[in-house]
């Protein structure tokens, strides 16, 4: 397990992140933003939305909200709307209130798209604000200080290579010492599954790692685990529509399989 | 050159070509834009996808139909109307029979087309009032939300007044037919130019979903 605590770690109990806000707000930079990401779908929804609150009662904000109209999916998204009507010229005040929108009252799981009789993709819109917000600062702090660790170490706890594999040896032993034979095999070319895990479990719970790999002797699988940056299944990139972390992230994973020749890739409960 | 004739002259060509190419403009940048910025359409296009999701949709086999079965109800019903009492009433017919082109198909029996129109108006005011009372509604509705019902509904009751001479002592039948026509006009300009564009990016922005949920193994 990791000794070292890193200057960059996320504690566990941190739960409400507050909004980095060093920046001051500039429009130009949020056009320039949004015009290659607005395509042709995002134009169209936001043209035709018939504006018939079907939505509504799809989302679980607003059923539990008691019904608060602001909670609608459809009403929701008016800040993309205002945003390219405005050409990016909004101040802090409001982006701040989109940030609460985005972040607190829609977390992106596209069940209003599948009720909405013109399939509008809600959830993508609100990405794409989130990816606004982010081009401006305006990130939660948690998702800030991970993507800089994927970035970095290619994991969100910015977990070394060393203290990964040294952590998988140390699970070894704790777990081989119950059950006898036991091994968990580190870069194992031509094995049927590569596991991937959360990096939380290196860093706070190897336990984690000790479960699963008696089950998979147990059920006598052909398995490892990628000593490179690839074995990080979490992709808290997404969250705040950093596509090109998202990617990178996804990648990183995929190259490890081609590297391995696994026939499967298992991601962590 | 009458009042009349120019409604029903020049003033319908442009509405037509409004109408026409305003689509062909809405469908051509929709795929202009998409190849360049929403590359995930075509990187994952399956006709099976997007043509189940056009099946499940212009017929009610859908979720939202279980879910609130009268006013889908309503929304077919308004939909079909809508859709084929212009094109196949008698009266309409006629003037194209009349006109340069010639073109003649058989039309609906006047009793039908009476009852078809009757059911677009009070579902038409049915939908205004619903949007009116409700709360939800009245916070997502912009001006154009209830104009644009209006817009719709107006073609019809103009046309039943016409077929019926309801208005006959305020107004004479002249006068109605170019209020009706001018309220035909309107609408058929507005299509294009407003969330009535639905018309035909109804089916660009299902596909488009239906690709996008496709692809990740759920057939919308």
């Amino acid at each position: 397990m990791a000794e070292e605590t890193s200057p960059k770690e996320i504690s566990p109990k941190e739960t409400s992140p507050k909004v980095t806000d060093s920046k001051t707000i500039n429009p130009q930079e949020i056009v320039d933003f949004l015009k290659p990401r607005v395509g042709a779908r995002f134009k169209t929804w936001l043209d035709i939305c018939a504006h018939c609150a079907l939505c509504a009662d799809t989302c679980h904000f607003y059923n539990t909200s008691g019904k608060d109209p602001n909670m609608i999916p459809a009403r929701k998204v008016r800040f993309l709307k205002e945003i390219l009507k405005k050409k990016g010229k909004v101040d802090k005040a409001y982006l701040e209130k989109v940030y609460h929108t985005v972040y607190h009252e829609c977390n992106m799981c596209r069940r209003c798209t599948l009720y909405c009789p013109f399939g509008i993709d809600i959830a993508l819109m609100i990405s794409l604000l989130r990816a606004t917000l982010t081009s401006q600062g305006m990130i939660p702090e948690g998702l800030r200080k991970a993507i800089e660790n994927y970035k970095a170490t290619g994991n969100q706890m910015a977990v070394t290579k060393e203290e990964w594999v040294e952590t998988i040896q140390w699970c070894e032993e704790e777990a081989s010492a119950e059950l006898v034979g036991l091994k968990i095999p580190i870069d194992k070319k031509g094995a049927k599954i590569m596991y991937t895990v959360n990096a939380r479990e290196p860093k706070f719970y190897p336990q984690d790692i000790m479960e699963v790999a008696k089950i998979f002797y147990v059920a006598g699988e052909d398995w490892t685990l990628p000593s490179e940056s690839g074995w990080d299944d979490t992709n808290l990139a997404m969250f705040v529509g950093d596509v090109k972390t998202a990617k990178m992230i996804v990648e990183n994973t995929f190259k490890r399989a081609d590297e391995l020749e696994v026939k499967q890739v298992a991601i962590t409960e | 050159m009458s009042f009349y004739n120019f409604v029903a002259g020049p003033l319908l060509w442009l509405s037509f070509a409004v109408f026409i190419i305003g689509l062909l403009v809405r469908i051509v940048t929709f795929v202009k834009v998409s190849r360049e910025k929403d590359k995930i359409i075509y990187q994952h296009f399956n006709w099976r996808y997007v043509f189940l999701t056009f099946a499940r949709w212009l017929m009610p086999i859908n979720p939202t139909v279980a879910k609130t079965p009268a006013y889908f109800l309503l929304v077919y019903v308004f939909h079909f109307c809508l859709l084929v009492v212009p094109v196949f009433l008698q009266g309409h017919i006629i003037l194209w029979e009349e006109s340069r082109f010639g073109f003649s198909w058989p039309a609906l029996p006047h009793l039908l087309a009476d009852l078809m129109t009757l059911v677009v108006i009070t579902i038409a005011a049915l939908f205004l009032l619903r949007r009116i009372l409700s709360r939800d509604l009245r916070l997502l509705s912009d001006f154009s939300d209830y104009a644009l019902l209006v817009i719709a509904g107006l073609p019809f009751l103009t046309g039943y007044w016409v077929t019926h001479g309801t208005l006959d002592a305020i107004l004479s039948s002249y006068s109605m037919q170019i209020i009706h026509t001018l309220s035909g006009e309107l609408m058929l300009v507005m299509i294009p130019l407003s969330k009535l564009s639905h018309f035909v990016l109804f089916f660009f922005s299902r596909g488009a979903s239906a690709v996008e949920f496709g692809r990740r193994g759920y057939s919308m």
